[in-house]
């Protein structure tokens, strides 16, 4: 049986790739979506794309190779050697919940716009254009 | 052209990011000299266990080390339901009629289900707040989990109201406990959210001192918060307004 | 000490907490709690300040872990300085406010007291923490508060302005939060001495990388040209208070994000004269569009935006007199801007016309408050028996000093365009011909009493700027002075 450890130095490359790809492709997709696209509800699912590449990608700079979660469960008390970075976990942790408050200002505002211009189309409200 | 100028912009921030994170090599160890700290990560795994007794050395960073974060995060997700509320306020609340949530019809199989659920989701949160500092999960995650069974009962039920005064009160006064525990500790130690020095054994239920008293505060909080926020948006009354 | 940095946070926030349980008690506590908060907030900034100005500064540990370990609040002169102006003017604006909403009616004055108490509680803790991250946090706060505001009011255009708002908002914090995230990877710590300690093995590729990502997210929270584009809008769709707000305290807050991170964090060479550049143009393209605004509040905006750029420039410069400048400049656009706002909007409440042309004739039906506008508008160009006038004054021989000709000349021929639309205004006030229509609005005597605080300390300060600059000196010097902020720091490990 071949050991993670050995697959992970194998294919270091393209695991790198992998995550860091996934990561910087979702916050482009996100960023697509909230600058080209029309329809508010997408703008808004933009932004939370961009949030998620974020997160992905400091979970990500957090890890090391062959690395655990860092939690002292009984029995693994000295673990800490191989033991992730924990301070990005817990950033994200507080960014996740910012981005959550963020986006739900970002639909209440949305059915504002709506229920007063009846579209939900960047194009039809005037003074949302910049 | 407006297009062009931005997917240049975007390739441009792509490029960037990936040569950046080329430079960053994934997998290897940052996080410093464990047995002598010099950068955050490793002193935080040296400490967690050995003077703060907890396990979940995430929990440790999210509460104690980094609890003004914390305290800031739930402040944000406390203004954003507060705005949320402002934004969408009805004029009919201050006619005091009552609004009808807008709801299709569920078949009985759901019904049932979801009485049977729902308290066991409830159950899982709370149990998820309380282990926060032993296993992964904590405050934010039970708070999310204990507003999911919340929305189960709203979107199932067309009469299932909350106890809007019961969710003010749990809201405010756990809000208020996670500062005052943090004044007790500016009072008694000498520094803001300091945890007490009898912290119990590492992987004892309490354990950790006032780490997961804080996260059970959070815990109630958020389900509160997150279950306030879901009754907003589903009062909204669908069509349009001049 | 039994009072300390902490307490800025802390009481605003059991406060905001404790507003929903309260109005059910006593009806006005919503009202009323935010200003003996913030009025807290003032008393407790002079406490600290006094106790700086015997002591040095102070650096409050959270949480008991020494500095680079736990997140740490700063209390510099510097720092220091800014809290207390930003107190100050919460609170006068608070006094303003306090009986402007009492055409509000049911719940939403509980959520309009709080967010506008929590924007200025956020902005303060941007100003005094000492740890990126937390920083972040705290400009979510005012962020998410500003967004709510903007769209406060139904009948207004408010939900496009803030949508926008927080669209761009968004943006800001994605790159803020990749800025970080590099700077953590290569320094292992987010306390910004420690950081700025090991900026130097930082290779510089990452060190340009973080930076254009700090530039670009901290320009758009100081309302840096070309990432001002929100700020127009909201300021004009806003409640008028928290028009005052925007321009007195979270534009100080983004300036103080931006000019903390260049100064501290970082020292590579040109970033200086990036700052000069993009402040004039900033300032040049913001005036030119104040001068074709028919919209007062707009006008106002855009003029706000001019004074960032005027603040970017000063500190751009460099040298201890312009930063100097820069900081009384950064007192003075808050509490003239402030005044502007107050009055201004008056003028708006009394005439069936938002455009400038609802001005004619105003000082017939509000004398005193007219009187107020024009006093402000002279301040704001920099005439001299006024504060405006010594900030600009400062800024201007600084230049000198650094032999740039150029500046000197461009910023004098931006204050004509200044003159130019701020005298318009004031014409119209004063010499345009309207018939006499009744006082639909009349000030209330508290927001008098606010307007009247803030006219007095332009005149005060215009005439005796010597009460104010040994504070500005010792500002000027703690911000400059780097290693003394580290080694205050870090030094006690």
């Amino acid at each position: 049986m071949t050991d993670f450890n050995e697959l992970f130095i194998k294919y270091k490359d393209l695991i790198t790739l992998a995550v860091y790809g996934t990561a910087i492709m979702l916050i482009i997709i996100g960023l697509y979506a909230v600058l080209l696209k029309k329809h508010l509800v997408k703008i808004v699912i933009g932004l939370s794309i961009i949030d998620a590449g974020i997160h992905l990608l400091f979970v990500a700079v957090g890890y090391i190779q062959n690395g655990t979660a860092p939690i002292f469960s009984p029995g693994y008390e000295q673990a800490a050697n191989r033991m992730v970075d924990p301070v990005p976990q817990a950033l994200v942790l507080t960014a996740i919940v910012i981005g959550f408050a963020v986006t739900a200002l970002a639909l209440s505002l949305v059915i504002r716009l709506y229920k007063h211009h009846h579209t939900a189309n960047i194009d039809q409200i005037k003074s949302l254009k910049w | 052209m407006k297009k062009y100028i931005i997917f240049i912009l975007i390739a441009i921030l792509g490029w960037t990011l990936a040569q950046t994170f080329k430079a960053i090599p994934f997998g290897a160890d940052r996080r410093g000299d464990l047995s002598n700290p010099n950068k955050v990560a490793a002193y935080y795994l040296r400490q967690s266990p050995e003077t703060l007794q907890t396990a979940n050395s995430i929990t440790a960073i999210v509460v104690n080390f980094r609890g003004f974060d914390t305290l800031g995060e739930v402040t944000v997700l406390f203004l954003a339901a507060t705005g949320l509320a402002s934004i969408l306020y009805r004029k009919e609340e201050e006619d005091k009629t009552e609004v009808e949530r807008v709801s299709l019809p569920s078949s009985s199989l759901v019904r049932t289900g979801a009485k049977i659920l729902f308290p066991l989701i409830l159950l899982l949160g709370i149990y998820v707040f309380v282990h926060g500092h032993l296993t992964p999960g904590g405050g934010f995650q039970g708070g999310a989990i204990i507003a999911t069974g919340f929305l189960l009962m709203l979107i199932t039920y067309k009469h299932f109201e909350t106890n809007h005064n019961v969710m003010v009160w749990l809201e405010s006064l756990a809000g208020l406990a996670f500062v005052l525990v943090g004044l007790y500790g500016l009072f008694m130690y000498g520094s803001f959210l300091q945890n007490t020095k009898s912290v119990g054994t590492l992987n004892d239920l309490i354990s950790g001192g006032l780490i997961p008293l804080i996260y059970i505060f959070i815990g109630i909080k958020v389900g509160t918060e997150l279950t306030n926020i879901l009754d907003i948006l589903l009062k909204i009354k669908p069509g349009r307004e001049q | 000490m039994v009072i300390s940095p902490v307490h800025y946070i802390v009481a605003p926030l059991l406060a905001a907490f404790a507003i929903p349980l309260l109005t059910k008690i006593y009806k006005d506590a919503a009202r009323l709690v935010p200003g003996i908060v913030l009025l807290y907030n003032v008393i407790i900034s002079f406490v600290l300040m006094h106790y700086i100005s015997q002591n040095g500064m102070i650096s409050e540990v959270i949480a008991g872990w020494k500095a680079p370990w736990g997140i740490n609040l700063v209390l510099t002169p510097f720092t220091g300085f800014l809290a207390t102006m930003v107190s100050v003017l919460g609170f006068i604006i608070w006094l303003y406010g306090f009986r402007f909403k009492r055409t509000l009616k049911g719940g939403v004055v509980k959520y309009y007291e709080i967010l506008q108490m929590m924007m200025v509680a956020g902005s303060i803790g941007v100003i005094i923490t000492g740890d990126l991250f937390n920083m972040f946090v705290f400009i979510e706060i005012v962020g998410i508060t500003a967004y709510s505001l903007t769209a406060f009011y139904r009948e207004r255009n408010g939900a496009e302005a803030g949508f926008k708002y927080l669209l761009i908002g968004s943006l800001a914090s994605t790159f803020l939060l990749l800025a970080i995230l590099i700077i953590y990877t290569q320094t292992g710590t987010l306390n910004m001495a420690q950081i700025a300690e090991r900026m130097s093995f930082v290779p510089q590729s990452m060190k340009i990388t973080a930076l254009i990502f700090f530039l670009i997210a901290l320009g758009i929270e100081a309302e840096m040209f070309p990432l001002n584009t929100w700020a127009p809008d909201a300021y004009e769709q806003a409640p008028s208070p928290t028009s005052a707000t925007f321009a007195a305290v979270v534009s100080i807050a983004g300036i103080y994000a931006l000019v903390r991170v260049l100064f501290t964090l970082f020292d590579v060479s040109g970033v200086h004269n990036y700052l000069i550049v993009m402040g004039f143009v900033t300032m040049l393209i913001a005036e030119i569009a104040a001068i074709s605004q028919k919209n007062l509040k707009r006008m106002l905006a855009y003029s706000s935006i001019g004074q960032v750029g005027l603040v970017l420039i000063a500190f751009g410069i460099g040298s201890k007199l312009a930063v100097l400048g820069a900081i009384f400049l950064m007192l003075n656009h808050a509490v003239i801007k402030a005044l502007l706002f107050m009055t201004g909007s008056y003028f708006i409440y009394n005439s069936d016309d938002k455009r400038l042309i609802g001005l004619n004739g105003m000082h017939k039906q509000l004398p005193y408050v007219s009187a107020l506008f024009s006093l402000a508008a002279f301040a704001i160009i920099g005439f001299p028996p006024f504060s405006g006038f010594w900030s600009k004054f400062y800024i201007l021989i600084s230049a000198s000093d650094q032999k740039m000709l150029y500046l000197i000349i461009g910023i004098l021929l931006i204050t004509i365009i200044e003159l130019v639309y701020y005298l318009r205004a004031v014409g119209r006030i004063y010499f345009a011909k309207e018939e006499m229509k009744a006082v639909a609005h009349k000030p209330s005597s508290n927001a008098l009493l606010a307007m009247s605080l803030l006219a007095l300390f332009i005149i005060v300060i215009g005439i005796y700027p010597d009460i104010i600059t040994g504070y500005l000196n010792d500002a000027a010097g703690a911000l400059l002075d780097k290693a003394h902020y580290i080694q205050q720091i870090l030094g006690s490990k």
